[in-house]
């Protein structure tokens, strides 16, 4: 019997990428199927199918808006049965909703707040045209949003942020990943505990960084409040930063305020800065990422503190709670520079002379900004898809160049898929092109565990892990993979497991993303960075 | 501030536009929550344009 493998286009068919992930999934269970993709025809979902070695001629000639179907089965007759199936089983779900099994669903924001009067948040995750009129409809009855969502116009973020400030209303976002509101995660966030700090970010795995490092050290957090990127920009002016470090200001439960963003607008940073100095008398950690352009007056650095890491903003924050105690509660989440050196000489002795590069595959966009941060002051120039400098930008998105780190939730790669937190597939068989790379020293990779995530993303990576591995080891040589899980144990995918996961695959592990980050590049440089920038950037990023 | 302070202090009440994944992993915590299928409007000027395209 000679596999066969079969595919058809359907012209013109939309399905959402979930589904299609769940359909996929339940494809290959079929009888006789070995594999099989159902995948709308994008440029991304189209070079997965290429790998997967299930691009027949037929299905290359699918455009982005048609749906494809993709079948490797025992033989021709059995992939005929599994496609005949398939389009049975894309027949059944005509809206794409799945929610035959879901209670309390209604069609309008009419009838859900005829159901519940007193609602008192909407998350919104539907295409960012739409969001301005669904959002302002919910503002005028009064109601809070989080809008997950992105390509929300900027003029419309603004319009709903400043109605929103003008009633005294929250809007989180637009683009926001994560909240937390009362102990409970909104979108992507972690099952942290309830505790004394308020965060505000602009960042999404950036709250979820600091949320869980606080966690590890026995902190909790009162409100994590996730503002969206471009919050921080001149056209929004700080709305909601400004509206959320006020109100976290007189929450009795918070007493420490932590911000999280880029660098932002200049303008719109120091209002936000002056803001905290005028009307903020509680401990206020601002992580503002790689800069050291805003200061503060002497008299106020006791109290307002900036640092450029999300790990150092952590340790600063269990600095001003428990300022005795801090140090030794600070060894759960840290090693010293000697201790990554050590570490890193452990690993880079076994590397062959030519393995020089670093391949950072990430799924959480803020890790990524951090990592290129720290190589930039560790390795010098990082290519990525998202580099720091127009000319570090990687020509091929797909095609790593010397040393790289890639933001896998760019929207190149989640054209028609979902966000690789979601469906590791993606970052599976880039993992795997590297290995094939003789000049890679060492692959950093997130696992952003915590609702919303993938059920077990550190399982769903063994495969492409072993199969790293002994492409690499054929070839004579060993593919370091150093990995840092963001999540904590009350996570539905449990950190310990997720880690023990990775570390029986020979992966090691690290408790926050820069420690990761910095022991990489010294595995990379053979150890060779001069020792005082080495103390500098732990200082900064880890925070000493 | 009041009103959102009141947020701080009271039972999370959702409703969940868009992706019905967020809808199970609130009711997984335990929140109350109404999920809205939400739909954009159906026929756009693009939808009749092409309707037209394929009736000619």
């Amino acid at each position: 019997m000679t596999p066969a493998i079969k595919g058809v286009i359907k012209k013109g068919l939309y399905r959402d990428s979930l589904q299609l992930m769940k359909l996929s999934e339940e494809a290959k269970n079929i009888p006789g199927v070995l594999n099989a993709a159902i995948l709308m025809a994008t440029e991304i979902n189209m070079e997965i199918l290429r790998q997967q070695g299930l691009l027949t001629p037929e299905l290359d000639k699918a455009s982005p808006d048609d749906l494809v179907v993709a079948v490797k089965a025992e033989d021709e007759e059995k992939a005929e049965e599994a496609i005949a199936k398939i389009e049975e089983m894309l027949l059944k779900t005509p809206t794409g909703t799945g929610l035959e099994d879901m209670e309390d669903v209604v069609y309008s924001i009419d009838s859900a707040l005829q159901y519940m009067p007193d609602a008192n948040l909407a998350l919104i995750s539907i295409p960012g045209e739409y969001v301005k009129d669904v959002g302002m409809e919910l503002l005028r009855r009064g109601v809070h949003l989080h809008i997950f969502s992105d390509h929300v116009p900027l003029e419309d973020e603004a319009e709903l942020k400043r109605f929103a400030y003008e009633n005294g209303l929250l809007v989180l976002g637009p683009a926001a990943g994560t909240s937390i509101i009362n102990g409970k995660a909104i979108a992507f966030a972690n099952a942290v505990k309830r505790g004394e700090v308020g965060i505000v970010a602009a960042a999404g795995t950036g709250l979820q960084e600091v949320s869980v490092l606080l966690d590890r050290v026995g902190l909790g957090t009162s409100q994590g409040l996730g503002i969206g990127g471009n919050d921080v920009k001149e056209k929004v002016g700080g709305l909601m930063a400004l509206t959320c470090i006020r109100v976290l200001q007189q929450d009795e439960n918070t007493k420490v305020i932590v911000f999280i963003s880029k660098p932002g607008d200049r303008r719109v940073m120091t209002k936000i800065l002056k803001t905290v100095e005028h009307e903020v008398d509680k401990p206020f950690i601002a992580c503002i990422q790689g800069t050291a352009r805003y200061k503060i007056p002497p008299k106020l650095r006791r109290r307002i503190k900036i640092v450029k890491g999300l790990h150092a903003a952590a340790s600063e924050t269990l600095r001003a709670v428990k300022p005795k105690e801090s140090k030794q509660m600070l060894k759960n989440i840290t090693k010293t520079p000697a201790e990554l050196l050590k570490t890193a000489r452990s690993i880079y002795i076994k590397l062959t002379p030519r393995q020089k590069y670093v391949r950072a595959l990430y799924t959480g966009g803020t890790l990524m900004y951090e990592s290129l941060l720290i190589y930039k002051q560790l390795l010098g120039g990082v290519y990525s898809n998202a580099p720091l400098d127009e000319k570090h930008r990687l020509q091929d998105p797909h095609r790593s160049y010397k040393h790289t780190a890639i933001d896998l939730g760019a929207e190149e790669f989640t054209r028609g898929r979902p966000h690789p937190m979601i469906d590791p597939t993606v970052r599976g068989f880039r993992l795997v092109n590297e290995a094939k790379d003789p000049e890679v020293a060492v692959v950093v990779m997130d696992f952003m565990l915590g609702y919303g995530a993938h059920k077990d993303p550190a399982g769903a990576m063994l495969s492409p892990i072993r199969e790293a591995k002994a492409i690499a080891s054929a070839d004579g040589r060993e593919l370091v993979i150093l990995a840092h899980v963001c999540g904590t144990r009350n996570d539905p995918q449990n950190l310990q497991e997720q880690e023990n996961k990775l570390r029986n695959e020979g992966v090691y592990t690290f408790p926050s993303n820069s420690l990761a980050v910095i022991t990489s590049a010294l595995i990379a440089s053979r150890g060779r960075v001069n020792r005082r920038k080495l103390q500098q950037v732990y200082r900064e990023y880890v925070g000493g | 501030m009041e009103k959102i302070l009141k947020l701080f202090n009271s039972e999370l009440k959702i409703i969940n536009i868009g992706l019905e994944i967020f809808y199970r992993d609130l009711k997984q915590q335990r929140i109350k929550v109404i999920h809205v299928n939400w739909q954009p409007s159906p026929v756009t000027e693009k939808d009749l344009e092409d309707a037209l395209r394929r009736l000619t």
